[in-house]
């Protein structure tokens, strides 16, 4: 458990309860997720182009 | 509740919160709203207690979609990491050495050995102003060849990478990290990643100059480069862990076919370079080669988000963090060591952000100039 001290707590909870329902359906949808390359590599080739075909 | 799940590094950089996941290496970006919710849940005893907390007592359904949101969120940012293995064990195939070609860098000779003209276009032109044909005594042997449609890559008689001939541009990735490990004596571990952008520097400074493919950043970096600021680094901009500073990578700037008339009349023998023509659909390239900056290794100080526009006027923005990893992360390598997760997003939060439009040449030099001075 994720260790937190009381003001943290307090405040959050009023600042969630200050968002109200639809703000809060709003703001779980709003994020990105992003995944860097797993291997280095240069610039992408465009789609399409083999050059050993 | 499911603190397994939880984010192990996170900062607020600008508006936003950027988390990053350890499990997956994955980097997400939200709101402080999101924030709000995010932390609730996890340190909720229970689902009732997070239920309890989003007030709104009335609208059940409506806290269950919150609920089921949030934690469809975290399963998505936790899913294992698995890193690509060599499943092939070959051994060096010597008879595929057709073409051998030597680079002299200032403290390493490299051998690069190719088993055709058309694979030698894979690696050979963006290092051909290091070619020399004096045969002295080579530190690193490198092999490239194509065995069985796939392209195969040596370092010192051990294969390094294997992949199948249309991912080209990972042997081409693999080949530059190797380079720069043995340039700057490093080993893959210790990079915090190689960065898609080009690199700027003032041999105080530096600036790395992001943007999708087309939008005028290797242009602007050879007008740049031609108007006395130095090149550290084009495409692939390697990220050091000790000092967080970005190093020297010896590739020349390339050029596609578009950009030929523009950089003609103001770079000097521009028009003399060889066209090599690879990939059919990336068309004719020129790699334009620039001068060393004295250094192997600059603080990076802003990164900037280039977006060539016909005809507008040049115009430097300030732009958020979301913006510039949106551009950047998916397009670059970064470790998933969480040491080096961590010091990515210290680094970043230390970093000015802007976008620049741009079209006209000159004042476009004198705007990234200007911000040199300033920072």
């Amino acid at each position: 458990m994720k260790k937190e001290n009381n003001t943290d707590k307090i405040t959050r909870k009023e600042a969630i309860s200050k968002m109200g329902k639809y703000a809060a359906l709003t703001a779980v949808g709003t994020f990105v997720i992003l995944n860097p390359l797993k291997a280095q590599t240069s610039s992408a080739p465009d789609p399409g182009g083999d050059p050993f075909s | 509740m499911n603190t397994a799940l939880a984010p192990v590094e996170q900062l607020l950089i600008g508006d936003f919160w950027v988390l990053w996941y350890a499990k997956s290496n994955t980097y997400s970006i939200v709101t402080t709203e999101f924030k709000l919710l995010l932390d609730e849940y996890l340190v909720s005893e229970s689902k009732t207690q997070f239920l309890n907390s989003l007030c709104f007592e009335e609208d059940k359904e409506l806290q269950n979609k919150i609920t089921k949101k949030v934690f469809s969120y975290l399963q998505s940012c936790n899913s294992p990491y698995t890193i690509p293995t060599n499943l092939n064990s070959a051994s060096l195939d010597k008879t595929k050495r057709y073409i051998s070609k030597q680079y002299t860098f200032k403290n390493k000779t490299v051998q690069v050995n190719y088993c055709s003209e058309l694979v030698l276009k894979t690696i050979h032109p963006s290092i051909a102003h290091y070619c020399n044909i004096s045969k002295s005594k080579v530190d690193v042997f490198f092999d490239v060849y194509l065995k069985e449609n796939h392209l195969h890559l040596f370092k010192n008689e051990e294969l390094i990478s294997y992949v199948p001939k249309k991912d080209y541009h990972y042997i081409q990735g693999k080949f530059i990290m190797q380079l720069l490990c043995e340039l700057h004596n490093k080993t893959e571990d210790d990079w915090i990643g190689s960065l898609h952008g080009s690199t700027i520097t003032d041999e105080k400074n530096s600036i790395l100059f992001v943007g999708k493919s087309g939008k005028g950043k290797s242009t602007l970096c050879a007008l740049l480069a031609n108007a006395g600021l130095k090149l550290l680094a084009d495409d692939v901009s390697p990220l050091h862990s000790k000092d967080q500073n970005i190093y020297y990578n010896p590739s020349a700037i390339s050029i596609k076919q578009g950009t030929f008339k523009l950089l003609e009349p103001l770079v000097e023998n521009f028009k003399n370079l060889p066209i090599v023509n690879f990939n059919k659909t990336k068309g004719d390239l020129k790699y334009l080669p620039t001068i060393k900056p004295k250094q192997n290794n600059y603080p990076c100080r802003a990164i900037i988000l280039v977006n060539y526009k016909s005809e507008s006027e040049t115009l430097l923005e300030p732009v958020s963090i979301k913006t510039i990893l949106e551009t950047i992360i998916e397009d670059s390598w970064l470790s998933p060591n969480p040491k080096h997760a961590e010091q990515f997003l210290n680094w970043l939060k230390d970093l000015e952000l802007y976008q620049l439009t741009y079209s006209d040449t000159t004042s476009v030099i004198k705007e990234v100039s200007n911000l040199f001075k300033e920072l």
